[in-house]
């Protein structure tokens, strides 16, 4: 795998206000990278910097050998920028082939790409309609859409399900784990579970600094912790769980959450603690391999 | 700088005038406006201008304001169209090109274009694209203008043809800088209007200041060069020499593009 971006000791304050601190970072060809954290975490002006809407105080941005605003990257990057709008006055094909056409298409690739992509977020039928004309969801499917003309290799999404209904959420997460693998994806949001779906690698920001930079989310080793969730979850059920052959630690997360941490053994821990459960008749919610992302951010 | 998206920019610019039907309420507008001034002011000054009684007097009033040279046109409608032109359009394009890259800078739109295209492509296609809806609707008044004269007099048409493309292409140059203002101020303002309110405060604070000095104090009589339109006293009688002054206005352009590129590459979006 390469490297597609690069980030060093990245600095930008706003007046008094240190929004990034010193950032450093790789992120490798084909990662889903969720970036994660608190409002004014800087985030945004992460994502602004390496669009190159703002220029970094100090530091270095490299993304596929080249600075942001290189012509370079015309077409190689694309964003969905939080609370970018189209202009409301132009239909939205019109909007898109235009984009498609500054990327280099003819007028007729670029209609047919423009299509190819309004198909991606289910919203074809819009076409010739005005972003005005268009709920808020809708238009921010559009906005979407518009990232993913062409053929880019690195997209950025910031917020991109807020404000959808669960059903186009979903559709978007669909879309973006499809597209897995061909396209470098960084994706900002609150929505941990959804991050934790669809990502690898987690960038944890907090207060302009990198608090963590995890690239196994989904612990491909086999082994280590399991997260249980449990309808009725009591003191006994835990006792009984802690004296499983392997289990070294128990902890309870949250009301209906445990998670278990142990080492490897003859018998794998997931089928001794289904057989527990099964054997005192415990009605268990969701059984998870590793830790969730939540409890990795906030919990350790 | 890639011509090709600069191209498109320009000419995504006319569809913002000709195809959208708020720009076709404006064409429409415009073509009212100067409807009337056609029909009224010039129609009916060109009999006054042709008359032999008055022709002593109109040569000695032109003389005075240095017109000489217009009142001598045969092609009256013409002369009468230029001096009205020379002074409106500029102010005109004011209002007109007010909205360049403003009104996308708030609502974010840039940003999904400064991801195709460089910042400068994208201004100065926007200024071109303005350019060239200047030229159409000056072209349309000149040749409306020009009909009107043939229907007088048939036979001037092959002499009005040439003035009439001589003054399309003076009038355009003059209005040049005023786009160009545009574009700059589109930068340091947060709305099209805003930039409007600003480019009459600079034509009545900032000119008239300037003026002061240069009278004053002879030496920063070079200030002058800096206002858009100071050549426009130079042109107006159509001196012969006056091809010249039109340098200034195309300096002053490229001056203030200049300016905005500058602004633009270092500002935040």
């Amino acid at each position: 795998m390469s490297t597609v971006i690069e980030v060093s000791a990245l600095s930008k304050s706003f007046g008094a206000k240190q929004a990034l601190s010193g950032v450093n970072f790789k992120i490798e060809q084909g990662s889903t990278v969720a970036l994660v954290g608190p409002n004014g975490a800087g985030k945004t002006t992460l994502f602004s910097i390496i669009c190159g809407y703002l220029k970094p105080d100090m530091g270095q941005v490299d993304i596929l050998g080249h600075s942001p605003r290189s012509a370079a990257l015309f077409s190689k990057l694309s964003a969905l920028p939080q609370d970018a709008q189209l202009d409301p006055k132009f239909s939205v094909a019109k909007q898109l082939s235009f984009y498609a056409q500054l990327q280099g298409m003819d007028k007729k690739s670029a209609l047919a790409d423009t299509q190819r992509v309004l198909e991606l977020v289910d919203l074809s039928h819009v076409a010739q309609s005005k972003t005005s004309e268009l709920s808020h969801g809708m238009r921010k499917r559009v906005c979407i859409a518009q990232a993913l003309l062409g053929n880019p290799e690195i997209v950025l999404l910031d917020e991109a399900t807020a404000g959808l209904d669960p059903k186009n959420a979903k559709a978007i997460r669909n879309l973006i784990a499809s597209l897995k693998g061909h396209i470098t994806f960084i994706l900002s949001s609150h929505d941990l579970s959804e991050l934790e779906r669809l990502c690898d690698t987690v960038l944890y920001l907090e207060q302009g600094q990198l608090s963590s930079h995890q690239s196994d989310l989904h612990q491909t080793q086999q082994g280590s912790y399991i997260t249980l969730q449990m309808l009725n979850l009591n003191d006994q059920m835990q006792a009984q769980i802690a004296q499983l052959q392997g289990v070294t630690n128990v902890r309870q997360t949250q009301s209906d959450e445990l998670v278990i941490e142990y080492t490897k053994h003859a018998e794998p821990l997931d089928l001794s603690l289904l057989t527990l459960i099964h054997k005192n008749q415990w009605t268990y919610k969701q059984i998870v391999n590793g830790r969730t992302l939540e409890n990795q951010l906030f919990i350790d | 700088m890639n011509f090709h998206r600069t191209w498109l920019f320009s000419q995504f610019e006319l569809t913002r005038l000709f195809a959208t039907k708020r720009g076709w309420l404006a064409v429409t507008a415009f073509s009212l406006v100067w409807f009337m001034v056609l029909r009224y002011p010039i129609y009916n000054a060109v009999p006054f201008l042709n008359s032999p009684e008055f022709e002593g007097f109109v040569s000695q009033l032109a003389g005075t304001i240095g017109l000489n040279s217009l009142v001598s046109w045969p092609e009256a409608e013409l002369a009468i169209f230029w001096v009205i032109a020379l002074f409106t359009f500029p102010m005109f394009a004011l209002f007109v090109t007010a909205d360049q890259t403003v009104e996308d800078r708030n609502r974010g739109t840039v940003r999904f274009l400064t991801l195709r295209s460089a910042r400068f492509e994208l201004l100065f296609g926007r200024f071109l694209g303005q350019v060239m809806i200047l030229a159409a609707l000056i072209g349309l008044v000149s040749i409306a203008t020009l009909v009107m004269m043939s229907m007088r007099e048939s036979s001037l048409v092959g002499s009005g043809i040439i003035k009439s493309v001589a003054i399309w292409a003076k009038l355009l140059v003059t209005c040049l800088p005023f786009i160009a203002l545009m574009s700059l101020l589109n930068l340091v303002t947060n709305s099209a209007r805003m930039s409007i309110v600003f480019a009459i405060l600079f034509f009545t604070i900032v000119a008239s200041i300037i003026t002061y000095i240069g009278d004053v104090y002879p030496m920063f009589a070079w200030l002058n060069y800096l206002i858009p339109g100071h050549h426009i006293g130079d042109i107006t009688g159509w001196q012969s020499s006056s091809n010249f002054a039109l340098l200034l206005p195309i300096f002053q352009a490229a001056a203030l593009l200049g300016a905005a590129q500058f602004i633009l590459r270092e500002r935040d979006l």
